[in-house]
């Protein structure tokens, strides 16, 4: 097995996701470094870097384009990196698609955007997703990998486009975009009693100028959906294109493999394919069982070698808990792989016990992830 | 003079944030079983968690927006926006026929998937409903203390700052009154804290820090404690590392070899995550004024119910020293 090898040589983009907390960043860059390394021109999208791998990388101011790093463990000029701005999704969004600047500033100056933009679903997934379409598109790249945004469930990211798309569906649209006052909706009203019934809630409940907003930013949002359907279709079709890999990153942790398992489903029917699983932070029982010696014999080993029978009794509970601990992960990531494609290569690195920062960092991972 | 003890469990609401990964849903848990104990009646509240602490507290989860009992003074709750909003609708639309034909229709359904941060808004008020029911039949409150195991941090502070957004937009009608009411209870120090749940690493540290900033010059929310979950202390010094590793080089039979230096890799292994550990919790004290508990590494091989128990005693040793403390420097 060559762990991830063959996908790097494979496909033109990869995309690591998984749920939040898992090494999702790390894994990405890692496996960047090692494109790049191997003479690929190379740009890793990462979302959240931690400050100091953000240094490494030379993304430390946010921006979404790409830079070149800079360091004398890579070959020159192969490896980028873009480090995607997670506050301002939306914003840009707008400024990107808005027919027009007026229609740009009604929507940014809009109250109930102002307030509630920050609450609209997966903006940020889904300009992820768009910027890899462009990067993609560029052919600037002979590989892109993308570390996806820090989400509970690992799926949002996938879902984002098409819940933007519903989000801007011109069925619900119509609702909101009628001049609240017009003609419209009096026969509206008149004609559809549950209709009716629901706006005369809505005007007790919000108050009648809050309505009139929500009324005004939707028709001004109306402009954003020229072409957003074919937007959010290519999008998929890179998502499922045969160069597309998708690679699980996920941890020996109960809950973490609960959702790996319901995102290796929904990959599958959504007619992605998941090429890889990589496991981070694992714990692993000694290599033959601790050669055939029982716990207290280690105790009496230690304690033979050291000549201090509390200091040997530390040393050996100490092992006997990584032991526990390997056990434990050992049958869950078991019983994770027997519900998984055989041709689908695992890996595993260990519970570094170092922040991974630097650039040697992430190489000190390539050993774990490519295998031989 | 109010012990901190006391303090943290006379409120109604304990908000439990964090990363993701970072075992919230543990500490809501470990918090549940110690209110329990002292003989409040509680409820753990989870938001999309789909029944993981049920399942932590060796109980299965229930029916969505329904309370079940896992044992005596504790239960819990899935809580999920949609299933809110219909039962706060039932409340304000009495007949149910017409409450069917609202619900069933495509226009509330398209609503309700596209009005941006209801479903935030929903769940907030849900815990609202829950913090300050009255039981019908008893006349006192349903719950002395609810408990919310909030989403990751990015999604708990749009949780928590969703009735304040609302509110502002809208100020007249029933949404911004419910609103401000929602907002009054999430700051009102008397009733609420807004707890932290972090592990001694990089990231966790850096978005704790974000949002504590966030909450206390933002939100302007009450906090309540940080917990420091996943701690490692190791048994042994940097020279107790070094003597195991020179004397390993004396050892000529190769299978007590390979098993001693597992043991030192191990060792070393525990001594660098205390290392890191150690880092970072001098850097949370240095930088949130809060009190914290210290949360230790649990070398279970499964972890569950049991692991859950130990945390909560932890959690109340921790809280009672405190408090002791407190009652000495005159603090409250």
């Amino acid at each position: 097995m060559a762990g991830l090898e063959n996908i790097l040589n494979r496909y033109r983009v990869i995309i690591c996701a998984g749920s939040g907390g898992v090494g999702k960043t790390t894994t990405a860059a890692s496996i960047a470094v090692r494109a790049a390394l191997s003479g690929k021109r190379t740009i890793v999208m990462t979302i959240d870097p931690a400050k100091r791998l953000a240094n490494a990388l030379g993304v430390q101011t946010l921006g979404n384009v790409g830079s070149a790093v800079i360091d004398d463990s890579i070959p020159g000029g192969k490896l980028s990196a873009m480090m995607l701005d997670q506050k301002g999704a939306w914003d840009e969004l707008v400024e990107r698609h808005a027919p027009s600047p007026e229609i740009r500033d009604r929507i940014l100056q809009n109250n109930f955007y102002q307030h509630l933009s920050q609450s609209f679903a997966g903006s940020q997934e889904y300009m992820a997703i768009e910027q890899l379409c462009e990067l993609h598109a560029s052919k600037a790249y002979d590989l892109i990998v993308v570390d996806t945004p820090p989400t509970r469930h690992a799926l949002d990211f996938l879902e984002a486009p098409q819940r933007i798309a519903d989000f801007l569906d011109r069925r619900v649209v119509k609702w909101f975009v009628r001049p609240y006052f017009s003609a419209s909706w009096a026969t509206m009203r008149f004609v559809n009693r549950t209709v009716g019934f629901l706006f005369r809630r809505l005007e007790d409940a919000t108050g009648i100028s809050a309505l009139v907003e929500v009324s005004e930013f939707f028709t001004a949002m109306s402009g954003l959906f020229e072409g957003f359907e074919p937007r959010v279709r290519r999008v998929y079709q890179l998502l499922r294109s045969s160069e597309t890999a998708f690679v699980l990153v996920a941890s020996p942790d109960e809950q973490v493999l609960m959702e790996a398992e319901y995102f290796c489903r929904q990959v599958h029917e959504l007619n992605m394919s998941l090429r890889a699983v990589v496991f981070n932070r694992v714990h692993r029982e000694m290599a033959g069982g601790r050669q055939g010696l029982q716990a207290d014999e280690v105790t009496g080993l230690m304690a033979q070698l050291l000549g201090d029978p509390g200091l040997a009794q530390r040393f050996a509970d100490n092992f006997d808990r990584y032991e526990t601990l390997g056990r434990g992960d050992g049958l869950r990531m078991e019983a994770f792989r027997r519900q998984l494609r055989k041709d689908v290569p695992v890996v595993e690195v260990p519970n570094f016990n170092s922040d991974v920062h630097s650039l040697a960092g992430l190489q000190a991972m390539h050993p774990f992830l490519f295998a031989a | 003079m109010k012990a901190v003890r006391d303090s943290l469990f006379e409120r109604r609401l304990l908000v439990v944030a964090g990363k993701g990964g970072v075992g919230k849903t543990t500490i809501a848990c470990a918090l549940g079983l110690v209110a329990a104990q002292l003989g409040k009646r509680t409820l753990i509240a989870e938001v999309d968690g789909a029944g993981r602490a049920a399942d932590l507290l060796g109980a299965t989860a229930g029916e969505i927006g329904k309370a079940r009992p896992v044992r005596d003074s504790l239960s819990v709750m899935s809580v999920d926006g949609s299933a809110a909003l219909a039962e706060y609708l039932e409340l304000i639309v009495p007949v149910k026929r017409v409450l069917q034909a609202v619900l069933s229709s495509r226009v509330y359904q398209y609503f309700v998937a596209a009005a941006p941060g209801l479903k935030e808004l929903m769940t907030i008020g849900k815990i609202w409903y829950e913090a300050e029911r009255i039981d019908e039949t008893t006349g006192e409150r349903s719950w002395d203390i609810v408990i919310l195991d909030a989403p990751a941090t990015g999604h708990s502070l749009q949780y928590l700052g969703m009735p304040h957004a609302a509110h502002e937009v809208f100020r007249s009608g029933l949404v911004g009154r419910d609103s401000q009411r929602l907002v009054d209870l999430l700051t009102d120090p008397q009733r609420t804290a807004i707890n932290l749940v972090t592990t001694a690493e990089e990231m966790p540290v850096n978005e704790t820090l974000e949002m504590y900033q966030r909450i206390r010059e933002e939100l302007h929310m009450p906090l309540g404690w940080l917990f420091v979950n996943r701690t490692h202390h190791a048994p042994f010094a940097d020279t107790e590392l070094e003597r195991l590793e020179q004397r390993l080089a004396t050892l000529h039979d190769a299978r007590a070899r390979a098993v001693a230096q597992e043991v030192l890799n191990r060792a070393r292994e525990e001594a660098g995550w205390t290392a890191i550990n150690r880092t970072y919790v001098e850097r949370l004290a240095r930088e949130v004024e809060m009190p914290s508990v210290d949360v230790p590494f649990s070398f279970a091989e499964e972890f569950g119910a049991e692991q859950v128990r130990a945390i909560a005693r932890t959690i109340e040793g921790a809280v009672a020293a405190t408090a002791r403390r407190g009652k000495k420097h005159g603090r409250a």
